[in-house]
């Protein structure tokens, strides 16, 4: 792994890449080596202490504290100006041709990722403290998620496509292993089986797609690939399609990873985990994986269009359809996972019209936001002694005052209204979508904010408003959770009215536009895109004021229906509104069928197949195998019987030997 | 009283005659021996048999080989057969005893295998035969015995003191157990 | 007919053709072996009379005969040797019961 590169090769292109320096080595490794060894220690030694979460927990915050130092030297202080740094540990696979170092990469993408990793991942382990204060095999939970630290972090820091695969399988395993952390449950073990094969299909797309780049490039380091494979493109040695499939074989694996449709049946399921394992990888961190690899492939994409367009495409619609199915779920965490999906949905499709920043900012919100919901909803479970369906909540809005609070701000923020973070990034999303062409996109985003905003203050009505609907016989024993949950939802909160404003302004010139402009500069190039001013007396105005006045509308309703602090609930006028809509209503609680279309053609239709294909391979393949067998036998059989031990019988064969010679010599002299 | 040169109302010169008798009782013996289900009268027909073949030799002028046949076959191993006999008594059965399951086919066979001699025999000529047999002095034999095959002589009669002591050993009551005793005990 | 050597051809090759038969289908020992002897005969005829319408061979044919008899003589011995010690185990003569070599 060379030093500094290609300035020349690409015109334009700014973003140089250099060594990095000891003292970087040595944090980069730490922030490897740590969560890792957490993760060995708490295995080997959590079962005997009585506080398992003494090896995991600080093991995090260290890195939180390491990933923070670096972040901030990138992007506070610009120490590494346009570019980013890169070492080679070692070297993993020394196989003649195929050389894969274990290098790491660092740029200003890294360092944004970083800190919603580790932040979030911090809060989550602080949380589960309390969380998971009662479980008797709590120990194996803090290694899990120390675990998942690490492959997180692989997976962010890595500087190929191959480690960034590997780091990829680790995040999988991590999350198998914690969706069915209470394995004696028959739906938890189903659930993370599921995650695992979906993934798995997703993953097939992606090693394919590594295959193709390694075959036309002939490597897999990113700073190598971005620089070689539109230059190829440019210069004709590959066509255009090739480039299109490499970028969409890339997606397939985003799509698995990150539960876009039709790979998304894994995530709504994956809640029968911990709600700390949903709040860190179903919503913050793993799913945004996906989301990760399709913008730091962004000089690949950028030269596939066609690619882009189905990635909108794909991602708008999955917004649009987990929206539609979050209207009607029951269960708490059920809706806040199709909303995780719509939202994914959201970063995709910003993606998919070229607005990478855009997708970036509204990924950091979302894992502020998210988190919080998730937190948030843990701690109403705890409260309520495990209920989850919310038919069975109301009115604890008195009885759990943080939680109520810190989840309104974060139902507001993921509704988009201002100045909370989502308002900023929401609206960026839809903006770039509209200015850069892409009405479809924008218009149906629109009515996904308006679902959005809806379903979210659906569910805090249930939950904190209205009459309550607990079971009398827990009523009495709810309280607040205690403080090692709510403190993360507290500083969750914080974080979500100032992040946005933070990041966001001044409008057009954000400071996150500053961060990740060098890192894609090389994409909006290659797009040909064109900085407009922003005109916030324009169109840009008029876009904040529809999307504002959208989420605004939806909130109202939600609160005329479900209730809102002391104005009642309307469960009549529900009803009614149900009763009109019958097959509409049904469709979107069972999923719009999905499911069921998948065990039709896969379980049912894929098991004719399986069994015909071992009728014919235990019948016809091992039945000649056999056949021969015992042909043989029945053969030898058969003629043991000449060996009847009499020598009158061998003289009569003699004999007969004798006559067909001679008959046969006279034939043969004869003729 | 002379005998006519030929057979009266015949015509046939006498040896003929003498040789289809001989012919008949030899091929007619023969068969019996075969088919006897007695077996002491099968040994009695093979002895006849052989008489019939020393008249052969005798009509042909092979006086030697007739003395010695008569000797050897009829005084020698006729009887040595029939003391074999003798010693292992069975008793003469059905048919179903007497023959193998096989012998249809061992029929069939035996005289396609005859056939096919006789065959190869009419329709081959010889050209070195002589139209009529030409008798030979018992001397010239001798000759021929003592010069030429004299080697061929020793060796037959180291053979035969072989196969007598052989005999001796094989057929004598076992009070030592020998090797192909305890094999074949072992297997009963 | 006794000037044809043919003639006595011809019957040294059914006596042999009816040897065989017996050898192959009679089920006493004793009575395989007279057989043989007759087989042996046969052939001793063929010899002799080859030995007599030749005179190229001036008496061989006669001396030869003379070696098969003695052969066939020793090989009588010994295989009624054989039946005898047989006999005196399986106590019977029969040949189809001495199929221990069986399969």
């Amino acid at each position: 792994m060379p030093g500094v590169f290609f300035s020349e090769a690409v015109e334009g292109s700014t973003h140089t890449v250099a060594q990095a320096g000891s003292t970087e080595q040595l944090l980069m490794l730490l922030l490897l080596v740590l969560p890792m060894a957490g993760f060995l220690l708490s295995a080997v030694l959590g079962r005997r202490l009585s506080q398992p979460w003494i090896i995991a927990v600080p093991t995090i915050i260290v890195v939180w504290a390491i990933a923070s130092y670096l972040a901030f030297q990138a992007l506070i202080q610009g120490a590494f100006g346009n570019e980013a740094i890169t070492f080679t540990a070692y070297e993993w696979i020394p196989a003649g041709d195929f050389r894969i170092p274990f290098n790491l990469f660092f740029d200003n993408l890294t360092a944004v990722m970083l800190l919603v990793v580790t932040s979030i991942g911090m809060l989550v382990h602080v949380y589960s403290i309390g969380y998971m204060a009662h479980d008797a095999s709590r120990w194996r939970f803090f290694a899990y998620l120390n675990l998942f630290m690490f492959s997180m972090l692989l997976l962010v820091l890595a500087g190929n496509y191959l480690l960034v695969f590997a780091a990829w399988e680790l995040v999988g395993l991590s999350s198998y292993l914690l969706i069915g952390f209470w394995y004696h449950k028959r739906s938890a073990v189903l659930a993370n089986k599921k995650a695992f094969l979906v993934n798995r299909v997703g993953d097939v797309g992606f090693a394919l797609g590594i295959m193709a780049i390694w075959t036309t490039v002939g490597t897999l380091d990113f700073d190598e690939v971005f620089q070689l494979l539109p230059a190829a493109l440019q210069m004709g040695e590959i066509q255009q399609w090739m480039m299109v499939g490499i970028c969409l074989l890339l997606f397939c694996g985003a799509m698995g990873k990150s539960a876009q449709f039709p790979l998304h049946v894994w995530l709504p399921d994956a809640m029968e985990g911990p709600t700390p394992v949903s709040a860190l990888i179903h919503a913050a961190t793993m799913v945004n994986a996906g989301v990760y690899l399709v913008a730091r492939s962004s000089p690949l994409f950028a030269n596939a269009p066609e690619a882009l367009i189905l990635v909108a495409a794909v991602g708008i619609f999955t917004a649009i359809f987990a929206a539609s199915i979050a209207l009607t779920q029951k269960d708490i965490k059920r809706v806040l996972a199709y909303s995780t999906l719509s939202q994914l949905g959201y970063m995709f499709a910003a993606l998919g019209v070229g607005a990478w920043t855009a997708a970036i900012f509204h990924l950091v919100t979302h894992g502020i936001f998210k988190g919080l919901l998730f937190l948030g909803s843990g701690s109403v479970i705890h409260g309520v002694h495990n209920e989850q369906d919310m038919d069975r909540m109301g009115n604890l809005r008195k009885k759990m005052p943080i939680t109520h609070w810190t989840m309104l701000i974060g139902a507001l923020a993921i509704s988009g209204i201002p100045p909370l973070a989502g308002f900023f990034s929401k609206d960026e999303v839809l903006g770039e979508a509209f200015k850069l062409g892409f009405e479809w996109v924008w218009l149906i985003g629109i009515v996904v904010a308006l679902m959005t905003a809806f379903y979210m203050f659906r569910l805090m009505g249930k939950t904190f408003y209205g009459d309550s609907h607990v079971d009398p016989a827990v009523e009495p024993h709810i309280h607040e959770s205690p403080r090692s949950m709510t403190v993360p939802l507290i500083l969750l909160a914080g974080l979500s009215i100032v992040a946005g404003a933070f990041l966001g302004l001044p409008l057009g010139a954000s400071t996150i536009h500053a961060w990740l402009e060098p890192v894609f500069h090389p994409a909006l190039e290659s797009a040909g895109v064109i900085e407009q001013p922003y005109a916030i007396a324009g169109i840009d105005g008029i876009l904040i004021l529809l999307s504002v006045a959208v989420a605004t509308i939806g909130m109202v309703l939600g609160w005329r229906l479900f209730g809102f602090f002391r104005g009642r609930a309307h469960p009549d006028q529900v009803r009614e509104l149900t009763a009109r809509v019958p097959r509409l209503y049904l469709g979107s609680f069972r999923k719009w069928y999905f499911d069921e279309l998948n065990d039709l053609l896969f379980v049912r239709f894929g098991g004719v197949v399986a069994n015909s294909a071992a009728w014919f391979d235990v019948h016809i393949i091992d039945g000649a195998v056999n056949g021969v067998a015992s042909a043989t036998q029945k053969a030898g059989d058969e003629i043991r019987q000449v060996q009847t031990g009499r020598v009158q019988n061998y003289a009569l064969g003699i004999a007969l030997g004798l006559i067909v010679i001679a008959v046969g010599i006279i034939f043969l002299t004869t003729r | 009283m002379a005998l006519p040169q030929t057979v009266p109302y015949l015509g046939w010169s006498w040896d003929d005659v003498v040789f289809l008798v001989l012919a008949g009782v030899m091929l007619g013996s023969s068969l019996m021996v075969v088919l006897s289900r007695n077996i002491i009268r099968s040994g009695l027909f093979m002895v006849l048999a052989f008489l019939g073949l020393a008249g052969f030799y005798a009509l042909m002028g092979a006086t030697i080989v007739a003395a010695a046949q008569v000797l050897v076959y009829v005084g020698a191993i006729s009887v040595l057969i029939l003391f074999a006999v003798m010693l292992t008594q069975s008793k003469s059965g059905p048919a179903k005893l007497v023959f193998h399951s096989q012998a249809w086919a061992a029929g069939i066979a035996s005289v396609i295998v005859g056939l096919l001699l006789i065959m190869s025999v009419v329709m081959t000529t010889w050209p070195l035969a002589m139209p009529t047999p030409i008798a030979q002095s018992a001397r010239d034999v001798a000759t021929l015995l003592f010069n030429d095959y004299v080697l061929a002589f020793e060796v037959i009669s180291l053979l035969l003191l072989s196969a007598v002591v052989g005999g001796i050993y094989l057929a004598r009551k076992d009070n030592i157990p020998d090797p192909s005793d305890a094999v074949t005990r072992s297997e009963t | 007919m006794s000037n044809n050597l043919d003639a006595y051809l011809v019957l040294a090759c059914l006596m042999f053709a009816i040897g065989s038969f017996g050898f192959l289908a009679r089920r006493n020992a004793i009575a395989m072996l007279m057989c043989v002897e007759i087989m042996l005969n046969g052939v001793n005829l063929a010899i002799v009379a080859f030995g007599m319408f030749t005179p190229a061979l001036a008496g061989a044919g006669q001396v030869i005969a003379l070696f098969v008899m003695a052969v066939a003589a020793a090989e009588a011995t010994v295989g009624l040797a054989i039946v005898i010690a047989i006999y005196r185990n399986r106590r019977t003569p029969l040949v189809d019961e001495y199929a221990s070599m069986r399969e």
